[in-house]
């Protein structure tokens, strides 16, 4: 356990993917994955989830409510490649084809505590017009292959995005994320300002966060 | 050795009169420091913003320095170019922003320039593109030289870095 050795910590992460705004689309769900270093590994919970499919409120808001519930907890030796989260989020073009809407990522935030964070949405775009053309007419938008490239620095230089489409310039898409997360540690580790403690302090610390997340 | 982990993204940018944006990023550190993991530049995405005129790149920054001093603090230092629908890369900004030295998250907004040159030249860069660029790549973090150029002002960059700093305690260092 983290006595035998003192440099192992634990983050856990509670929250959940709580709503999106994205003025042209309807009929949406997301996915969720998280990406990080070679010196982390999920100890519970679960690291990857579909959403529901949500559609758009008749009332005068207009939200895209999922509520979905995220829920894991990672241990490492070592802050770099601490995790993102990646979303995606799909829903039906035109024809009724399943096409993605927008891709995000975010660091999990460092300081325990209640955050909520907007992630801006983007889409790879074709550069050729043909293609732009010909995919929106087959249904067969560009899309990653494995979304986690989002999370990644190395590569994008390659890449085109749109960062939301909407003819409306009022919103942004965005998708909001509360976040509860502690961590347990032990004096070995980086000072965060709040983040890492000595290790009894954090117990009690651990226990006050759950009781009032219920 | 005491280590500073620089965790963020480059969120975006906004304020810029060219779309299709993308940024060439990259820490600058003294002598002392030393970078245990993580990239120490690249490159974003070209964005091109469709609601508003943010154009946002969410690009991750993940960074290990070991440090025996505290000369040379990292910079980062940005160059935000545009891409028009033919290809051709333009110019947009300069900017460059002091890592902060206080442990958390803390939101950036980077300012830019960009070089003017002679009355020709910006002529040209209205009707053709182009325009005058800096021959080497460390007068956007250092002060040295800039007395010798005229600049007009870019947009602003906006970036979100988290720092973790570890042993500073060990030196005397208060953080």
């Amino acid at each position: 356990m983290a006595a035998a050795n003192p440099s192992v910590f634990l983050l856990m992460v509670n929250g959940q993917v709580e709503s999106a705004q994205f003025p042209e689309y309807d009929d949406l769900y997301c996915k969720y994955c998280f990406v990080y270093g070679q010196d982390w590994a999920p100890t519970a919970g679960l690291e990857e989830g579909i959403s529901q499919i949500t559609s758009k409120s008749q009332d005068v808001r207009r939200a895209l409510v999922w509520n979905f519930p995220i829920d894991v907890t990672f241990k490492s030796t070592n802050p770099f490649g601490w995790p993102q989260i990646v979303l995606s989020v799909y829903g039906p073009d035109v024809f009724g084809n399943d096409v993605v809407r927008g891709y995000g990522a975010v660091h999990v935030p460092f300081s325990p505590g209640r955050h909520k964070r907007t992630i801006p949405m983007f889409v790879p775009e074709s550069t050729s017009k043909l293609q732009k053309f010909t995919s929106w007419f087959m249904g067969r938008r560009p899309e990653y292959t494995d979304p986690k490239v989002v999370a990644q620095g190395e590569g994008r230089e390659a890449m085109t995005t749109d960062a939301w489409e909407a003819q409306e310039p009022q919103h942004v898409a965005c998708v909001a994320v509360p976040m509860w997360h502690c961590g347990t540690l032990s004096s070995n580790l980086p000072q965060a300002g709040s983040v890492f403690h000595p290790l009894r302090k954090m117990r009690t610390k651990t226990c006050h966060i759950k009781d009032s997340a219920c | 050795m005491a280590e500073v982990h620089v965790i963020g993204q480059i969120i975006g940018a906004t304020g810029f009169s060219e779309s299709s944006l993308f940024c060439k990023w990259g820490i600058h550190t003294g002598a002392a420091w030393k970078l245990l993991s993580g990239v120490r530049e690249g490159q974003t995405q070209v964005d091109t913003p469709q609601v508003g005129d943010m154009a946002y790149w969410s690009h991750p920054i993940d960074l290990h320095f070991a440090t025996k001093g505290l000369q040379g603090w990292p910079r980062l230092h940005l160059q935000v170019w545009s891409q028009d629908s033919f290809g051709r890369c333009q110019l947009a900004g300069y900017g460059f922003c002091h890592v902060p030295s206080s442990p958390g998250t803390h939101q950036l907004d980077c300012p830019t320039w960009r070089p003017l040159g002679s009355w020709r030249e910006q002529l040209a860069r209205a009707f053709v593109g182009g325009g005058p660029q800096l021959l080497h790549a460390d007068t956007i973090y250092s002060g040295a030289d800039r007395y010798r150029l005229h600049t007009a002002a870019g947009g602003t960059v906006r970036l979100e870095l988290g720092l973790l700093l570890r042993h500073f305690d060990r030196y005397g260092v208060e953080c």
